[in-house]
């Protein structure tokens, strides 16, 4: 064991999409930067074990599903295989690619990366503990971007790889004949629909009597009818109450509070399968960096709260990413990690982002940006509301996907876009462009007088806007009197 | 049935002004105000204004406290209106929008979409949500309880331990709202301390000779206006759901959070979600009911990188989005006010601080109220404004001997005319003869801005301090109607009772020490007008007329004027003019 020492003027803890970009964004601006990373690897959850290896496989998946669903135009392929492991190989390629990358961007801007778990031990140093030894690294100001982990379901069978979190489920390790998904959130949907592409009869349980619960409902039924079609089962409103390691499988009990299950046969069954994918959400790594000895409060769920200048209640010491709060999505934790970054050059900037685009990368994508219409309803907002079916898009046709849809939420009375959602493939593309109108300040007409080009899935927000303005001509709406 | 709707009372066109100080409020949450009834008491430049209430209603949240900085628009406070309106059940009914139905008739695709939201709205009907607004206006029947309210001295200035001089009220008195309790000696002048409710007066905390400071007890008085019951309190606690479903995958915890449940669960009787569900006119929405400024994310960052209140800054783009220039344009103009405002305006070195005490005894003093806001005014003015000032006499032998030749029938008519309202009448019609000293700069100095109308600044002398009225149209009264009115005016300056608006829009002004004393004084300019006219004492003087000297009664005028907007010549034929007109009111006629 060894012990060194560091100053340096910005630390950042975590190297995740967050972390890194705040350490670059620093390097930058002139500041000398150390960045800690637990793991060898640059990237964090993001790249190695999240949204880049997932959407590495789902993009596979669509590919196979596309290939498939040629059948019904008659193309037929003659015979797919699925070779596993140069799968897993190609994709961890992809990271290794881009985590490689990283690193040289970091050499690059002589970003300083020391590899090791950080814990704070007061309000201007942390000590980084590795196989190699510790080294205390003395700093001027902190940007603590430890990120979050995987929930964990209680009285799981332990260390049994039957029984996964999404890290080893991207993995990749096995293709389950059997697979039951604990969780239809985001990351519980998009790895059920990688493994029901790759031959898996997936189950999937969620305990809220909807999947991507929080979502606004008409956007998820297209995908659950989709889903329904393709998975062995959907089971909402069902508590897993067991969950027991067997020889033969993973043995699981359901207890479902669905009055109408429940009426059948009390609601309570079980099944065997012979993969666990436990996907209930992450939980926020505020308690596990010492963040008590630099006096930085913490919250009981393990959130660091953040003024707009993501600082924290040390005005020193800034938190970013999953750790400063919902939503836990990358993109959030790079702009957060820019402004705190920024903020530590001495730039007057803040977090002041009117719509934060959330996207499921399934099939179909299910995005989602600014108000939603649950939302508007629970705070007592009003909204003009203007749907664009895809039916009658040309071009959502072209691609034999008419179940899609673009929903746009407007100020009453012509007034701005205050949040859309989108449902069909590329809806994560799609809401891009929402998500600009609405930090521009764009109304209906701003949106419906805009040249899309045709034919593309684009257009079907030009149409819903067409629809506010009462302009469309692609579809016949009854005169509003 | 009465409609309760929550409004934001901002606060209304207050001219000028700009991040004016509150200096006091004069309502509690739960008081019942009437229309006109005054909410809050802004400082500006030149005096206080109070801020009347657009509606009657209850008060259910303030917003600003005392010594923030408010602009136009800013948020006073939440208002719980009663309208008698039964027609229409609330201004945001909490169904789905219409657009709804008439946005997805479409063939395929619309099956989908709006089925699943539509059961959302069957739980949020207006009627249901009733029982639980606790609406004051419904239990106005018999359930209205009188509620003890405390009265505290207000911001009174600077001053501390201030003597209680007089107590104006007894215990059980009945008193309306600003029916004054008790009087204060403050630096000059006596104070009354009003009441900030109505009701009995149930105890009374202070007597004669006390010493009072801001915040001290003065009254309890039983008051009639219903105090928010604990019921109101849990209704809006309930409706609201403040924690959105954080982490909604998970599925660990077997209870789930009632959080979690209203918004994407449509059942029609969950006990856990409130019942009726939140209704638009309950919902407080802290993001929304402040419009959000129309401005590009990098025009709000440009402005966060200056300190720019997006919502001060006026847009000159497309639909009144905010461009980079107009943040400038708004930067330059704080920048102009400020560097005004900002005591060494010319680079001076500031008048070096001396310890009196060194050379004597010395007592300190705060400065009256009055003078404490216009001697900043005042300075502005003094460096802003080439002032040059010019003298000229008027013979108003005659016009006094035709002055007290109608005293005694004015009077009948309850009117005291006096010289001032001749002058005045004089000055008017003087201003109409030579509009540039009607005028004042245009914004950038380039421009000038001749007004139409003719208000006249009347300085008056109050125990606390120089105030300035404005006389209305000046030009279109006649000399008995400004009397009255100046009379009007000048009393109700004395008792602290004008008006903003009573002392603001003014275009020239007029400040008499004829009644005190003085051959001549060089009054400062009431910028951004164009010229004050100092009058001095009349002396009955010897006055050569070409054969012999006679007594003549002699008036001095002492014009004070803008060299950017006029100069000598002019100010030398306005005073002759006026001059002229006053030697022979006769001329008042041409």
């Amino acid at each position: 064991m060894s012990a060194s020492s560091i100053e340096t003027q910005v630390l950042v803890l975590g190297a995740g999409p967050g972390g890194y970009t705040a350490a670059f964004r620093a390097a930058d601006l002139g500041l000398r930067t150390v960045l800690v990373e637990r793991y060898p690897t640059l990237g964090g959850v993001c790249l190695n074990v999240g949204c880049i290896p997932s959407k590495a496989l789902l993009h596979t998946a669509e590919v196979i599903d596309g290939a498939r669903e040629l059948g019904e135009r008659g193309v037929a392929f003659e015979s797919m295989s699925i070779d596993r492991e140069r799968l897993s190989k190609w994709k961890d390629k992809v990271v290794a690619g881009l985590t490689r990358g990283l690193s040289g961007l970091a050499k690059q801007r002589k970003v300083q990366v020391v590899h090791g778990n950080g814990r704070f031990v007061d309000p201007h140093r942390l000590v980084v503990e590795s196989e190699r030894g510790s080294v205390e690294i003395a700093f001027e100001r902190a940007i603590i971007a430890a990120g979050s982990r995987p929930a964990l379901l209680p009285g799981l069978p332990e260390d049994d790889p039957r029984v996964m979190d999404s890290t080893k489920a991207l993995a990749l390790d096995d293709i389950p004949s059997r697979l039951l998904v604990v969780g239809g959130g985001i990351i519980g949907l998009e790895m059920a629909t990688v493994y029901a592409a790759l031959g898996s009869w997936v189950s999937v349980v969620e305990w809220q009597d909807g999947l991507l619960p929080g979502t606004d409902r008409d956007l998820v039924k297209p995908l659950e009818d989709r889903l329904r079609k393709r998975l062995e089962s959907i089971r909402l409103a069902t508590k897993t109450t067991e969950v027991v390691a067997e020889k033969e499988g993973i043995r699981v009990a359901f207890q479902s509070s669905n009055e109408a299950a429940a009426s059948g046969g009390g609601g309570a069954d079980e099944a065997l399968f012979d993969r666990v994918l436990v996907a209930i959400g992450r939980r926020p790594n505020g308690h596990l960096i010492g963040a008590q000895a630099a006096g930085v409060k913490v919250d009981e769920r393990g959130f660091i709260p953040v003024d707009d200048g993501q600082r924290t209640n040390i005005p020193h010491i800034h938190a970013i990413g999953d750790i400063a709060g919902e939503p836990m999505l990358a993109h959030k934790a790079t702009h957060e990690g820019k402004t705190a970054a920024e903020i530590c050059a001495g730039h007057k900037v803040g977090m002041d982002a009117r719509a934060i685009p959330s996207v499921a990368y399934t099939d179909p994508e299910v995005a989602w940006t600014g108000l939603g219409e649950g939302e508007a309803k629970a705070k007592g907002i009003e909204v003009e509301k203007a749907v664009f079916p895809w039916a009658a898009s040309g071009r959502a046709l072209g691609i034999g996907r008419k179940e899609g849809f673009t929903k746009l939420l407007f100020e009453p009375g012509g007034g701005r876009l205050l949040g859309a959602g989108i449902v069909g493939p590329h809806a994560g593309d799609l809401i891009a462009q929402a998500t600009l109108a609405i930090e521009m300040g764009a109304d209906a007409q701003d949106i419906a007088l805009t040249i899309h080009p045709h034919p593309t899935l684009s257009e079907t927000l030009n149409f819903a806007a067409e629809i506010a303005e009462g302009t469309i001509t692609d579809l016949y709406l009854p005169r509003r009197t | 049935m009465s409609d309760p709707k929550e409004v934001l009372v901002p606060v209304p066109d207050i001219g000028d002004f700009d991040a004016v100080p509150v200096i006091e409020i004069l309502v509690g949450v739960g008081d019942r105000v009437r229309k006109e009834d005054l909410l809050v008491t802004l400082e500006s430049d030149k005096t206080t204004m109070d801020i009347p209430s657009p509606a009657a209603g209850v008060v259910r949240e303030i917003a600003v406290a005392v010594g923030d900085r408010v602009s136009q628009g800013s948020p006073l406070l939440h208002l719980m209106e009663e309208v008698d309106d039964d027609s229409k059940p609330s201004a945001t009914p909490p169904t789905s929008p219409p657009s709804s139905e008439t946005a997805s008739p479409s063939p395929e695709g619309a099956d989908d979409s709006p089925l699943e939201t539509e059961p959302e709205s069957l739980s949020a009907s207006p009627d249901e949500s009733m029982p639980m607004t606790s609406d004051p206006t419904t239990s106005a029947g018999g359930s209205e309880s009188p509620a003890l309210v405390e009265v505290f001295i207000p911001n009174i200035g600077e001053f501390s331990d201030v003597p209680v001089i007089d107590v104006l009220v007894r215990v059980g008195d009945e008193i309306a709202i600003e029916d004054p309790l008790i009087t204060l000696e403050s630096d000059k002048s006596a104070m009354d301390i009003p009441s900030t409710v109505a009701g009995t007066i149930a105890e009374i905390a202070v007597q004669s000779g006390d010493r009072v400071s801001e915040g001290a007890l003065v009254a309890t008085v039983e008051s009639l206006a219903p105090s928010a019951t604990p019921g109101g309190e849990r209704a809006q606690a309930g409706a609201v759901d403040p924690s959105p479903a954080a982490d909604s995958n998970a599925s660990i915890d077997p209870k789930p959070p009632a959080s979690s449940a209203p918004v994407s669960t449509p059942t029609l009787d969950d006990p856990r979600a409130p019942r009726g569900s939140p209704t638009a006119s309950l919902a407080p929405e802290p993001e929304r009911t402040h419009p959000l400024s129309h401005a590009t994310p990098a025009m709000r960052r440009f402005a966060r990188e200056l300190g720019v209140d997006l919502l001060a800054v006026k847009g000159t783009g497309r639909k009144g989005r905010i461009l980079r220039e107009d943040i400038n344009i708004f930067v330059k103009d704080a920048l102009a006010k400020t560097s005004a405002s900002s005591p060494p305006a010319v680079g001076l070195a500031p008048i070096p601080e001396v310890d009196f005490a060194k050379f004597g005894e010395i007592e300190t003093r705060p400065l009256a109220r009055i003078k404490r806001i216009s001697g900043p005014h005042l300075h502005r003015s003094w460096v802003n404004v080439p002032h040059v000032t010019s003298h000229e006499e008027a013979d108003i032998t005659e016009l006094e001997a035709f002055r007290q030749s109608i005293k005694t029938e004015a009077k009948a008519q309850g009117i005291r005319i006096t010289l001032l309202a001749f002058i005045t009448h004089a000055v008017a019609r003087a201003l109409k003869e030579y509009p540039n000293f009607n005028a004042s700069l245009g914004p950038g100095g380039d421009t000038l801005v001749l007004k139409k109308y003719v208000h006249i600044g009347i300085a008056v002398d109050t125990p606390g301090g120089l105030m300035v009225p404005v006389l209305r149209d000046a030009d279109r009264k006649g000399i008995y109607e400004i009397a009255k009115e100046m009379a009007s005016l000048g009393e109700r300056a004395r008792e602290g009772a004008l008006k903003p608006d009573e002392m603001r829009g003014g275009t020239f002004s007029i400040s008499s020490l004829g009644g005190i004393g003085g051959t001549a004084f060089t009054p400062i300019i009431n910028a951004p007008e164009a010229a004050i006219l100092g009058l001095s004492r009349t002396r009955m003087r010897p006055i050569w007329d070409g054969e012999a000297f006679r007594p003549r009664l002699m008036l001095p005028l002492d014009l004070s004027w803008d060299h950017r907007i006029v100069d000598g010549a002019e100010a030398a034929r306005f005073l002759a003019h006026l001059s002229a007109s006053l030697n022979d009111v006769r001329r008042l006629l041409l």
